[in-house]
């Protein structure tokens, strides 16, 4: 698995997008170059999954444009790039085993079949799940389902990998265990990375950059210009995390006032 | 399976217990009725009839089945087909079955096509309730996440969409069998030479209770069989990966 010389940067200019009664975005631009790792913070209800589902092509009511390597997304059709999404819950077919639930994603990828075996082989062994592929998805604690669709997202080989809170329903050590495992898989494939947290310091520790939504769009982009491998008790890596601490709060503070206001003065 | 079996046998006793306070001719006892039933069986008569019925009710199941499922599930995953529909499956619910069997054998005929239309479109709303309700349980989520993984529409009906479906398809074949028999019996008594609701009024109208009890018995027992022997067994098939429900 080499890096490819592809463009697979995300380049978002002016995206807008209401629902009823709201403007969850508001003009956003936002660009990821070709294999970084970007994180997305934001206050909850701020938009964040709502960008993914327009990026990903689940969404296509929206304004503005969205560039993949340059080449651009038509709204209501699909990324032109392969698109690995890891959802805030595991979304497995619960009808299908551990094993199955990966072939379903490969059997409508561009993976060759001749692949498949080795492919998996590599990923379950990687997050510690060959022991479990014939297990069905109630058989399989929390932790589990999230590697495993983690292992399904990463299996059709995806250019761009879309990770919306993964972690955050995990206890603190599995998390940890995944976070250093993705920071592998990540430095051998070289994907661009999308990764959507609350977390200021797994925000930190995980990426290049670390993007702060508020109400409508970025509010502060902090870039973590710490060397990798990282430690979790660096000292320059935790101070980096208080800054986004800090903005975190900040932008959560003033979404707030911006709720409040709306509602006092609804235009 | 030890609890069904002990209520079954508590039932029978109470009939048993019944059937000695009462004149024979208003309450046979159980092992008279089986008597009457074992003779009936040799007589060589009982299978003609068996057999007509369960024509009957799997003809107007099929029918019932191939109306009422895909009006569920259009209903149940899509709102303008639920706004616009919903009034007329009440409709049909509300349309007492006999006015189906009446309007049946009076356009189409005394035969066994009218049967089976009046069976299927009396049973249809039932089902089709059923299923609408069981669809609007679906998990919506996961056709975002077949959609995301780039699976085309067809494969996101038949992998997706149709399995969680099944379960409520199931479902309302046990809950339609159970509508089913009895429409098709009170269809038979209306108008067919045959059948067990055939047989049920001819012996009502000779006032033998020993006879409409054997053939109710005949009826109760058959019913059980395909009930627990084979939709359950099905069912426990099609659904090995769901968790295990222990009582
Ligand atoms: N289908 C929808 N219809 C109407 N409003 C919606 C819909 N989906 C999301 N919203 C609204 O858009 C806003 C942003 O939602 P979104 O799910 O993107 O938030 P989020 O940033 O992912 O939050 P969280 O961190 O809690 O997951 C919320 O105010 C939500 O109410
Ligand atoms: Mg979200």
């Amino acid at each position: 698995m080499s890096r490819e010389a592809t463009d697979n940067g995300i380049l978002v200019e002016g995206l807008i997008k209401e629902f009823p009664g709201q403007r969850v975005l508001d003009g956003l631009d936002l660009t990821v170059a070709s294999g970084e790792f970007v994180c997305l913070l934001g206050p909850s209800g701020c938009g964040k999954s709502t960008l993914l589902n327009i990026l990903s092509g689940l969404d296509g009511d929206y304004r503005g444009t969205v560039r993949f390597g340059g080449r651009a997304m038509a709204p209501g059709g699909k990324p032109p790039l392969t698109i690995g999404y890891l959802f805030q819950e595991p979304r497995l077919l619960p009808w299908l085993t551990a094993e199955r639930n990966v072939d379903f994603a490969l059997e409508n990828s561009r993976v060759p079949r001749a692949r498949w075996a080795a492919i998996k082989d590599h990923y379950f062994a990687l997050t510690g799940l060959q022991a479990f592929r014939h297990y069905y998805p109630h058989q399989l604690s929390g932790g589990m389902a999230q590697r495993l669709s983690l292992v399904r997202a990463l299996a059709i080989e995806p250019d761009v990998l879309f990770m919306d809170e993964p972690f955050s329903g995990l206890d603190e050590l599995t998390a940890r265990r995944l976070r250093v495992d993705l920071l592998d898989i990540w430095r051998q494939t070289g994907k661009t990375i999308l990764f959507i947290t609350h977390n200021s310091y797994e925000a930190t520790f995980l990426g290049d950059r670390v993007v702060v939504l508020s109400r409508g769009g970025i509010r502060n982009q902090i870039t973590v210009d710490v060397p990798r491998p990282r430690d979790y008790d660096d000292a320059a890596l935790f101070q980096v995390g208080k800054t986004v601490s800090a903005t975190f709060i900040e932008a959560a503070e003033a979404a707030e006032r911006g709720r409040s206001e709306g509602t006092a003065h609804p235009d | 399976m030890l609890l069904k079996l002990g209520s079954m046998l508590a039932v029978v006793a109470a009939w048993f217990g019944l059937s000695l306070l009462l004149p024979a001719t208003v309450l046979p006892g159980p092992w008279q009725t089986l008597n009457v039933l074992i003779e009936n069986v040799v007589d060589g008569q009982v299978h003609q009839h068996l057999l007509a019925t369960l024509g009957r009710v799997a003809g107007g199941l099929a029918l019932a089945m191939a109306v009422g499922v895909p009006v569920g599930i259009v209903m149940g995953l899509n709102r303008f087909a639920e706004k616009t529909l919903d009034v007329w499956v009440m409709v049909a619910l509300t349309v007492p079955s006999l006015c189906y069997a009446i309007l049946a054998f009076i356009w189409i005929g005394l035969n066994e096509t009218a049967a089976i239309v009046a069976i299927g479109l009396t049973s249809a709303p039932s089902i089709a309730i059923n299923l609408w309700e069981g669809v609007k349980n679906i998990d919506t989520r996961l056709f975002k996440m077949a959609r995301v993984f780039n699976a085309s529409r067809w494969v996101i009906v038949r992998r997706v969409l149709f399995p969680q479906v099944l379960p409520y398809i199931m479902a309302s074949l046990r809950f339609g069998l159970g509508i089913v028999w009895k429409i098709t019996v009170l269809v038979e008594l209306l108008g067919r030479p045959d059948g067990v609701g055939f047989q049920l009024f001819y012996w009502y109208q000779l006032a033998d209770m020993g006879q409409v009890l054997a053939w109710t018995l005949l009826f109760t027992l058959v019913m059980l069989f395909i009930e627990l022997v084979i939709l359950q067994r099905l069912e426990r098939r099609l659904f090995a990966w769901r968790p295990e429900v222990r009582l």
